[in-house]
């Protein structure tokens, strides 16, 4: 919390935003302060639009005539009873009978936890406030039972919300269903489970409370994509992906703001839960609802509030450091797909998404801090359960990540000779003019591809990724019909800014590439949008850079010789071939199966032998040879001092044996003689054979 | 079947071998030259006929755990032999870190022939005795001279040539040949006739018709092929006291045909009975059948008869 210390003189326009959010939750008008203080409404008038200050006997006035604390408009605290005026605004309905019974955005996503991470980071990413740093986001898992779950509850009127919630999941559509699931699992396992997603070093939810601004395109409206600058496409449609994370479709924001509002900076505190049409005692309700103090200028709508540090913490919300950016968190948080069901299982998805999605982007090189970090980090009650994991790019893409590293290190090679070398190539990509601009001509942008080889326990090698602006993986595909006999390898695709060009050709194919990209962020395609933006030929252009893509990597995985295969007919090929036959697994002889052996105190060796047998009626007679283990040559044997049966055969002569009919399996023990050893014993290793005996009848 | 029993204690786990890059007289090799998944490094380049030394950069890993254990001055060497030249190189590599080693190997091709075998072995001090072999890596890299591609697929040469053309004089004496197989030297081949009339365009016909016929053709020449080189194989005997495998193609044929002659034997076996038959000069009619049974076999004799003469006695329906 930010203390000034009284004395310091009050700067007018902070202290006339100040004094107008005071009458306003009072409910008093201009006029009635005026009369209340005996001064000409003009003079109040001129306190709030910041064009005078009143003198210090007045100022205490006011702070009278409001019941705060004296002093208080020094340190513009807010009215003590601050948390008590928070309240929920539900919509009314239409008055046109209309009903809205989903969220209309939520229905284009094909949403789960690994979109759900995408959406959020991407948000981040393009918010990043000081462009030389990172911008950190952190997901969290939480999950409350007991007082907790109870604090957390009476601190967002939850009992306020319960009839809301019960008349929605009644509704009987998809959003209904849902709702009624979440109630259900709250009520058997006494427990919620709550997502906290935060970001730091980004701008935070700035601007006005209905007007143009990040906060309004966030917590007011649906698919305003408030694009600022060249990123573009932030908080638009993907952030629908948070509400839908939620079983009740609650979301509660705090955000740390990185240019003030109403003066303000510090915990801006908003909620906003998302519920189709109902109706409760006859009572139609639009769905909506917003979490915040009464605006009477609004009909009573929610605004956000400065919330003190104590409510913060009440409501999960505290965040780690005085950087800005924005805390969202999702109540009663689940994976819409259905198929994380446990914290454990969510933490890994969340991982998995941002890893997948964003490596590129947590790339560093030596020179250039990475332009995003993640973590993720599993709670329960307080206690850690799954240690914060920063989500390390070289563990889940490594090859990918060595050829981003390659090449903001500027270490790309020519050739590929090693398994870690990264090779750099152009593929140009040909901008069409803008439509209604025909005359004006096209722009060629040189795009990076990089190519480096894989390991062979890549899962899935021979893929190129594609990215631009912020490097979020966007296209994503394999690459067929690769050449006999060509490396297994990754390839990444930087066009735009991602290759970190600048200058109009850059620029334009971001915003050419932007406009090819679905909703979801997972292709380059032919686009309504890019359709209706660009000129004809747009369409053409595309496909032909994405085909020069494909070309280039075929090419520069291609071996350099091609063998020509004249020689043997096809039909031969197979019949003479010469490699080393597979070993048989049950061989139909019989085979040392395990051999053990020490050496005594006269240096003789003492081994025991176990044979495994293939079945047969008839015994197997066999002598088992000891021989000293040398580097080359034939290896000299020694005779054996003593051989001893143990199971399922005998000893035959001098130091043969022979095996019981029809056994699977014979162990026999033997003594070296040492006085045929050729070097001493402890000098080298042994081996054991069995050759075969003919049986002498 | 051999398990190896060493006198003192060894690693338990597996030691891996890596060939990271090559450099022939200081320029790099193409990465696919170099086959991980097959173990394999080919060196032969068109471009670059009379290289001097080839440089592999290598890279051995044990698994760091299995280390501790009753040894002392743990060190890494890198073998680099070619059994017929005779020819073995050891370079100790320096530590990157526990568990792992790297350095350089130096292969000088006037030392070599055709394929030289490259291990990697841990060395330490056991019971006060140094330089003992503690660990041997699982699977060995073989580092071919004269491939092209790092492939172990390996198969015998095939020629077309006109056995009658003047170029050719030492065939002319096979000139009504459809194929003969030259069984000697480095390496088997087999001369296709293309001199023969029909011969090329049956052995490598496409169409369905041709099948059946086709396929038994080539199972006729495979089958004539294994048994020259057999009998090739067996005759280059050195006559050493104990039988011993006589490396290149000729025991690639041996392993190959040994199973299906003495299938109850195991090769070693296989081996001693069959030199031993040769020596002795009995039982040469029992062995010819033997040999004809697994040279029947590699060329797949029995399963293209048949199709051919499912065939034939279709169309012969259809005749009539």
């Amino acid at each position: 919390m930010q203390q000034e210390e009284s004395g310091t003189p009050i700067n007018a326009d902070d202290f006339g935003i100040w004094l107008s959010r005071q009458l306003r939750r009072r409910g008093l008008s201009q006029s009635d302060l005026a009369v209340a203080l005996d001064v000409t409404r003009a003079a109040v008038s001129a306190w709030i639009t910041g064009r005078a200050t009143p003198r210090f006997e007045k100022i205490q006035e006011i702070e009278r005539v409001l019941h705060l604390a004296t002093g208080s408009s020094a340190t513009r605290d807010e009215a003590p009873d601050s948390a008590g005026s928070i309240s929920w605004h539900h919509r009314p309905a239409h008055a046109d009978g209309g009903r809205e019974l989903g969220n209309a955005a939520a229905f284009a996503f094909d949403s789960d936890l690994a979109v759900l991470a995408r959406e959020a980071a991407q948000n981040s990413l393009d918010e990043r406030h000081d462009l030389s740093r990172p911008v950190r986001v952190r997901f969290i898992l939480h999950e409350i039972t007991g007082e907790r779950l109870r604090r957390l509850q009476e601190a967002l009127l939850w009992d306020e919300l319960v009839p809301h919630l019960r008349a929605a999941a009644d509704t009987g559509q998809k959003v209904g269903r849902v709702i009624a699931n979440g109630l259900r699992d709250l009520k058997e396992r006494g427990s919620l489970l709550l997502l906290r997603i935060e970001d730091y070093n980004a701008s935070g939810l700035t601007g006005p409370e209905y007007d143009d601004g990040r906060f309004a395109a966030v917590v007011r409206r649906q698919l305003d994509s408030h694009k600022g600058g060249a990123a573009g496409g932030s908080y638009g449609l993907g952030k629908v992906t948070l509400w839908a994370a939620s079983q009740f479709g609650l979301v509660l924001m705090n955000s740390m703001l990185s240019e003030p509002y109403e003066g303000r900076h510090d915990r801006r505190l908003i909620g906003r839960l998302d519920l189709p049409w109902h109706e409760i005692n006859r009572m139609q309700y639009a769905g909506p609802a917003w979490l915040g103090e009464g605006d009477p200028t609004r009909d009573g709508a929610a605004r956000s509030w400065w919330a003190d540090e104590r409510s913060v913490e009440e409501f999960y919300l505290t965040r780690g450091s005085g950087d800005p950016g924005t805390s969202f968190l999702i109540v009663g948080a689940h994976d819409p797909s259905g198929e994380a069901t446990d914290l454990e299982q969510m933490h890994q998805a969340l991982v998995r998404g941002l890893a997948s999605g964003f490596w590129a982007s947590m790339v560093s090189g030596r020179e250039m801090p990475p332009m995003m970090e993640a973590s993720v980090e599993g709670l329960r009650d307080g206690q850690v359960v799954v240690a914060e994991e920063r989500v390390d790019p070289h563990r889940y893409e490594p090859a990918r990540t060595r050829a981003m590293r390659a090449f903001l290190n500027g270490e790309t090679t020519s050739q590929i000779t090693g398994p870690e070398d990264v090779i750099s190539l152009d593929v140009p990509l040909t901008v069409p003019p803008l439509k209604g601009a025909e005359k004006s001509s096209s722009l060629t942008h040189r795009s990076v591809l990089l190519i480096t080889p894989t390991g062979d326990d890549d899962p899935k090698p021979n893929r190129l990724v594609g990215m631009r602006g912020t490097r979020m993986a966007v296209l994503e595909r394999g690459v067929s019909d690769v050449p006999l006999g060509a490396i297994r390898f990754q390839a990444v695709l930087l066009a735009g800014r991602a290759a970190g060009a600048t200058g109009p050709d850059a620029d334009a194919a971001e915003r050419f590439l932007r406009a090819a990209e679905p909703p979801e962020h997972n292709d380059w395609k032919a686009t309504d949008d890019l359709t209706s933006t660009y000129a004809r030929g747009a369409r053409q252009r595309l496909t032909e850079f994405k085909q020069a893509m494909l070309k280039q990597v075929r090419d520069a995985v291609r071996p350099v010789e091609q063998v020509s295969e004249e020689g043997a007919p096809k039909v031969l090929r197979d019949l003479l071939r010469l490699d080393p036959p597979v070993l048989a697994r049950s061989p139909g002889y019989p085979t040392v199966k395990s051999a053990t052996g020490m050496i005594d105190s006269d240096g003789a060796w003492h081994v025991r032998v176990e044979v495994r047998l293939p079945e047969r009626a008839d015994p197997w007679l066999l002598k088992p040879l000891l021989r000293f283990a040398t580097r080359s040559g034939p290896l000299p044997s020694v005779p054996w001092a003593q051989i001893n049966a143990v199971s399922h055969c005998e000893v035959v002569g001098q130091d043969d044996i022979r095996c019981a009919p029809g056994t699977r399996t014979a162990v026999f023990t033997g003594v070296s003689d040492k006085s045929h050893h050729p070097v001493s014993a402890r000098m080298a290793g042994i081996e054991v054979d069995l050759v075969r005996r003919r049986e002498i009848l | 079947m051999t398990r190896r029993i060493f006198p003192y204690p060894v690693v338990v786990g597996d030691v891996s071998l890596e060939v990271a890059q090559v450099r022939l007289d200081d320029i790099a090799l193409p990465y696919e030259m170099i086959s991980t998944s097959e173990r394999m490094v080919a060196l032969h380049r068109i471009d670059r006929r009379d290289w001097r030394s080839a440089r592999l950069s290598v890279q051995v890993r044990a698994p760091e755990r299995e280390l501790e254990g009753p040894w002392s001055g743990i060190s890494c060497m890198a073998l680099l032999a070619e059994r017929r030249t005779n020819t073995r190189t050891a370079v100790r590599l320096r530590r990157e870190r526990p568990g792992q080693w790297a350095g350089e190997v130096e292969l000088h091709r006037d030392r070599h022939l055709a394929q030289a075998e490259l291990t990697g072995q841990l060395i330490a001090d056991v019971d006060g005795v140094a330089g003992r072999m503690i660990a041997t890596t699982t699977d060995s890299w073989t580092i071919d001279l004269r491939a092209r591609t790092p492939s172990r697929r390996d198969e015998i040469k095939t020629r077309w040539i006109d056995f009658a053309a003047d170029a050719n004089p030492h065939l002319h004496a096979f000139r009504s040949d459809p194929w003969l197989v030259e069984a000697v030297g480095e390496e088997p081949v087999l001369y296709l006739n293309s001199g023969f009339d029909g011969l090329k365009s049956l052995l490598e016909s496409g169409r369905p018709a041709d099948r059946a016929v086709r396929d038994n053709l080539a199972s006729q020449i495979a089958m004539g092929v294994w048994t020259a080189m057999f009998n090739a194989a067996l005759y280059l005997d050195e006559m050493t006291s104990s039988p011993q495998w006589p490396g290149g193609w000729r025991e690639s044929v041996l392993r190959r045909m040994l199973p299906d002659i003495f299938p109850e034997f195991s090769p070693e076996d296989a081996l001693t009975e069959v030199l031993a038959r040769r020596r002795s000069g009995e039982g040469g009619g029992d062995l010819q059948t033997r040999i004809m049974h697994a040279a029947s076999r590699r060329a797949q004799v029995a399963p293209s008869l048949g199709a051919l003469i499912r065939t034939l006695s279709r169309t012969s329906q259809e005749d009539e």
